[in-house]
């Protein structure tokens, strides 16, 4: 579950009514927009207020389609996040809500790339956000995609059994082509749809070669693994492209699982300083972090990948 | 850059189960909106809807969707994408090349079943067929599915204009080269979470709409679903082509969360940018398929965007007295119909305005005509302020 702040800068009267999914999101986005002129508002989710929408499903059934109140129904629409952070900030720009489930961030951030390719002097605010409502853990929690069994986030990677855990979480960020100042470098984004480990294998495979000539190695692989025995075999064929100089690591002990966690992955590449040694699967022998691949799943049918570099490296243990 | 043409139609809707069934009830004035018989609400009586009279399962079995938890919005969007890539010429493998994209817009998705969506929400055993169906992605995860396609797949939800951003997004692959060719569209059918949330809102007509008529009382609900195929014109040589997409437009309203500001500043300023992308004047645009829902706010809003952008403004008209207002799939449906509107140089009528609004005075086209249409503009506009404006031009 994630921890919500006081969310400063959102007038009560209107927190009051936002679900988490829109107080996360907006709560994450504020301090980037206060700070800075976005020309457009792009988000990633996969559904938005899910509380709000069964609450308002949850009135029409109890009360057989009787009088309703429509704010759930309007804070329920997925596009509700990226519309209060428009609202808030009259900002008149671009302003989109890709909804793609497991790839709802990766889209969204393709067009992010594409709107700096169309106006380069332009910049975005750019943010992945999804919630864990009792509705969605249950609609979930009966599809088989949570374990079990009680687990704690610490022995998430030696379970070995079927499912994972659930996770909640918003990542924002200001993209632009200025690279003075920059955190990091998003060099590209691609995804595909398969459950065939080798489609995966192969198309990691060709992302490398066109993202990494000769040359260049990856410092760093942060993977998507889950603790899901459904889905290791997806990262143990992404896996299996890296040499020994490559330290691979994992995130999904943090924030747990959902459709946009790899809004978090490309998050914690920009945020840390360190890599700490909890997150840590395989030490490479890279001496810094330059070149980070990030490849994740999303329920062994959604694959993204993410080329990211990092100007001022990033050191690589503790 | 050479141009992005539309080589493929599809579409159905409460007037048809094709582009030339549509195109035929909008010629001839027959409206699609009734009284509700397959959808069973509380308000079959009291809200007349654009429904289509087909039963999910006899469409499912038409299109031989045997998949477990295959929804109605899935089963929609199946035809009108089977009619389009038809139309186009495309054959399984074009279809799944990894230079093929399909960008969907949905609002609604699997959230049609009420019941089902009610049980595995709030009860902790015996899941339905329809656990991984509920949400907007369902709808295109189930084209990917069945025509194994490996190109760049998107869902977008930005309300009533998803389906025109999804067309809007698809050209933008296409021009930045992320895909040779966009199938993109968009489905919603109907459901009782938004037959009761418009209805909350209070902008449910109870009877046929009347967009742009003074006396205008809401909104009827609508379902369909309409795809469009994009291709580079390099690529389609030969080929029979409808109309150009030449521009495009988004912005927010960033007013109010459910309502559009009194001088429409969205729709004013995704129609200008859409002009700026295609690079023309307002007065070369021909013809306005506008959003027109019916409601007392859009309407008038609309027509002071129109008012301010174009001075007078062109012949417009609302297509959403035919079908309804289909929602996610509304852009889409209604870019099919801008897309007719050029390829046949002709004009659809509106139907049902009797008096304009008097703060704008402006009256939509109620006669069918056979006119010269260089550029048809297609505007919709969602909750939450999305506004989309498109621009399809003659080739």
């Amino acid at each position: 579950m994630a921890q919500e702040t006081i969310y400063p800068g959102i007038p009560p009267s209107i927190l009051r009514r936002m679900g988490k999914a829109v107080r996360m999101g907006i709560g994450a986005a504020i301090p980037i927009a206060q700070q800075n002129n976005v020309d457009g508002i792009i988000i990633g989710t996969a559904n938005g207020g899910m509380e709000d929408c069964i609450k308002f499903l949850n009135q029409i059934k109890d009360y057989d389609e009787g009088m309703l109140t429509p704010g759930n129904f309007v804070q329920s629409t997925p596009n509700a996040i990226a519309a209060q952070i428009g609202l808030l900030h009259k900002n008149k720009g671009y302003n989109i809500t890709h909804v793609h489930r497991g790839l709802a961030f990766e889209n969204a951030l393709l067009d992010a790339a594409m709107l700096l390719s169309e106006n380069p002097h332009h910049q975005y605010l750019l943010g992945g956000v999804d919630e864990i409502s009792d509705y969605n853990y249950n609609i979930d929690w009966l599809d088989g995609c949570f374990k079990k069994e009680k687990i704690s986030n610490a022995e998430l990677y030696n379970s070995n059994s079927d499912g994972t855990i659930a996770g909640e979480g918003a990542a924002m960020f200001l993209v632009n082509n200025n690279s003075v100042n920059a955190v990091a470098k998003i060099n590209a984004v691609q995804t595909l749809h398969t459950t065939n480990e080798e489609d995966v294998r192969q198309a990691l495979k060709q992302f490398l070669q066109q993202q990494l000539p000769a040359a260049q190695q990856t410092d760093l692989l942060l993977t998507g693994e889950n603790g899901d025995a459904r889905q290791s075999k997806c990262y143990i064929a992404a896996e299996s492209l890296f040499d020994s100089h490559t330290t691979i690591a994992r995130f999904k002990h943090l924030c747990g699982e959902f459709p946009t966690a790899s809004a978090i992955a490309l998050w914690l590449v920009c945020y840390l300083k360190k890599l700490p040694q909890h997150m840590i699967k395989r030490q490479g022998t890279a001496s810094a972090v330059r070149h980070i691949i990030i490849c994740n799943n999303y329920r062994g049918l959604q694959h993204g990948f993410m080329h990211i570099t990092l100007e001022q490296g990033l050191h690589n243990s503790i | 850059m050479s141009r992005i043409l539309v080589t493929g139609l599809g579409v159905i809707s409460a007037i048809g189960n094709n582009a030339q069934e549509n195109r035929k009830a909008l010629v001839e004035k027959k409206c699609g909106i009734s009284t509700l018989s397959l959808f069973n609400t509380r308000y079959s009586g009291l809200r007349p809807c654009g429904e289509i009279k087909t039963e999910t399962g006899k469409l499912l079995s038409t299109l031989q969707a045997k998949e477990k938890g295959t929804t109605r919005s899935s089963a929609l969007a199946l035809h009108a994408f089977h009619e389009a890539v038809q139309d186009a010429g495309l054959t399984a493998k074009d279809i799944a090349s990894s230079r093929t994209a399909l960008v969907g817009g949905s609002t609604v998705g699997g959230m049609c079943l009420t019941d089902e969506l009610y049980h595995d929400a709030n009860k902790s055993e015996n899941g339905s067929a329809y656990l991984s169906s509920y949400d907007c992605a369902s709808v295109n995860l189930y084209l990917q599915k069945r025509y194994q396609m490996s190109g760049t797949i998107n869902t977008i939800n930005t309300a009533c204009s998803s389906s025109a951003n999804a067309i809007m997004y698809g050209a933008r692959l296409i021009k930045n080269g992320f895909a040779k060719r966009v199938i993109a569209g968009g489905a919603d059918s109907l459901a009782k979470f938004t037959i009761n949330g418009f209805n909350a809102l209070h902008i449910l007509s109870p009877e046929n709409c009347t967009p742009f008529d003074k006396d205008r009382k809401g909104l009827n609900l609508g379902e369909a679903a309409a795809f469009v195929v994009l291709e580079r014109e390099e690529d389609v040589k030969g080929k029979k082509c409808y109309a150009a997409l030449s521009g495009y437009g988004n912005s927010n309203d960033a007013f109010h969360a459910s309502s559009l500001s009194e001088e429409g500043d969205g729709p004013f300023l995704c129609m200008q940018t859409a002009l700026q992308v295609a690079g023309l004047d307002t007065a070369a645009i021909s013809f306005i398929n506008a959003h027109g829902t019916a409601t007392e706010n859009n309407d008038l809003a609309e027509s002071r965007a129109m008012l301010r952008l174009f001075g007078t403004p062109p012949p417009f008209v609302s297509t959403k007295a035919f079908t309804g207002h289909t929602l996610g799939a509304a852009g889409a449906v209604e870019a099919v119909f801008s897309i007719l509107n050029l390829n046949y140089q002709e004009i659809y009528p509106g139907i049902h305005f009797t008096h304009p609004i008097p703060e704008t005075g402006l009256i939509p086209e109620t006669h069918y005509r056979k006119t010269s249409l260089q550029h048809v503009m297609s505007n919709s506009f969602g909750f939450g302020g999305n506004c989309t404006s498109l621009i399809f031009s003659k080739v």
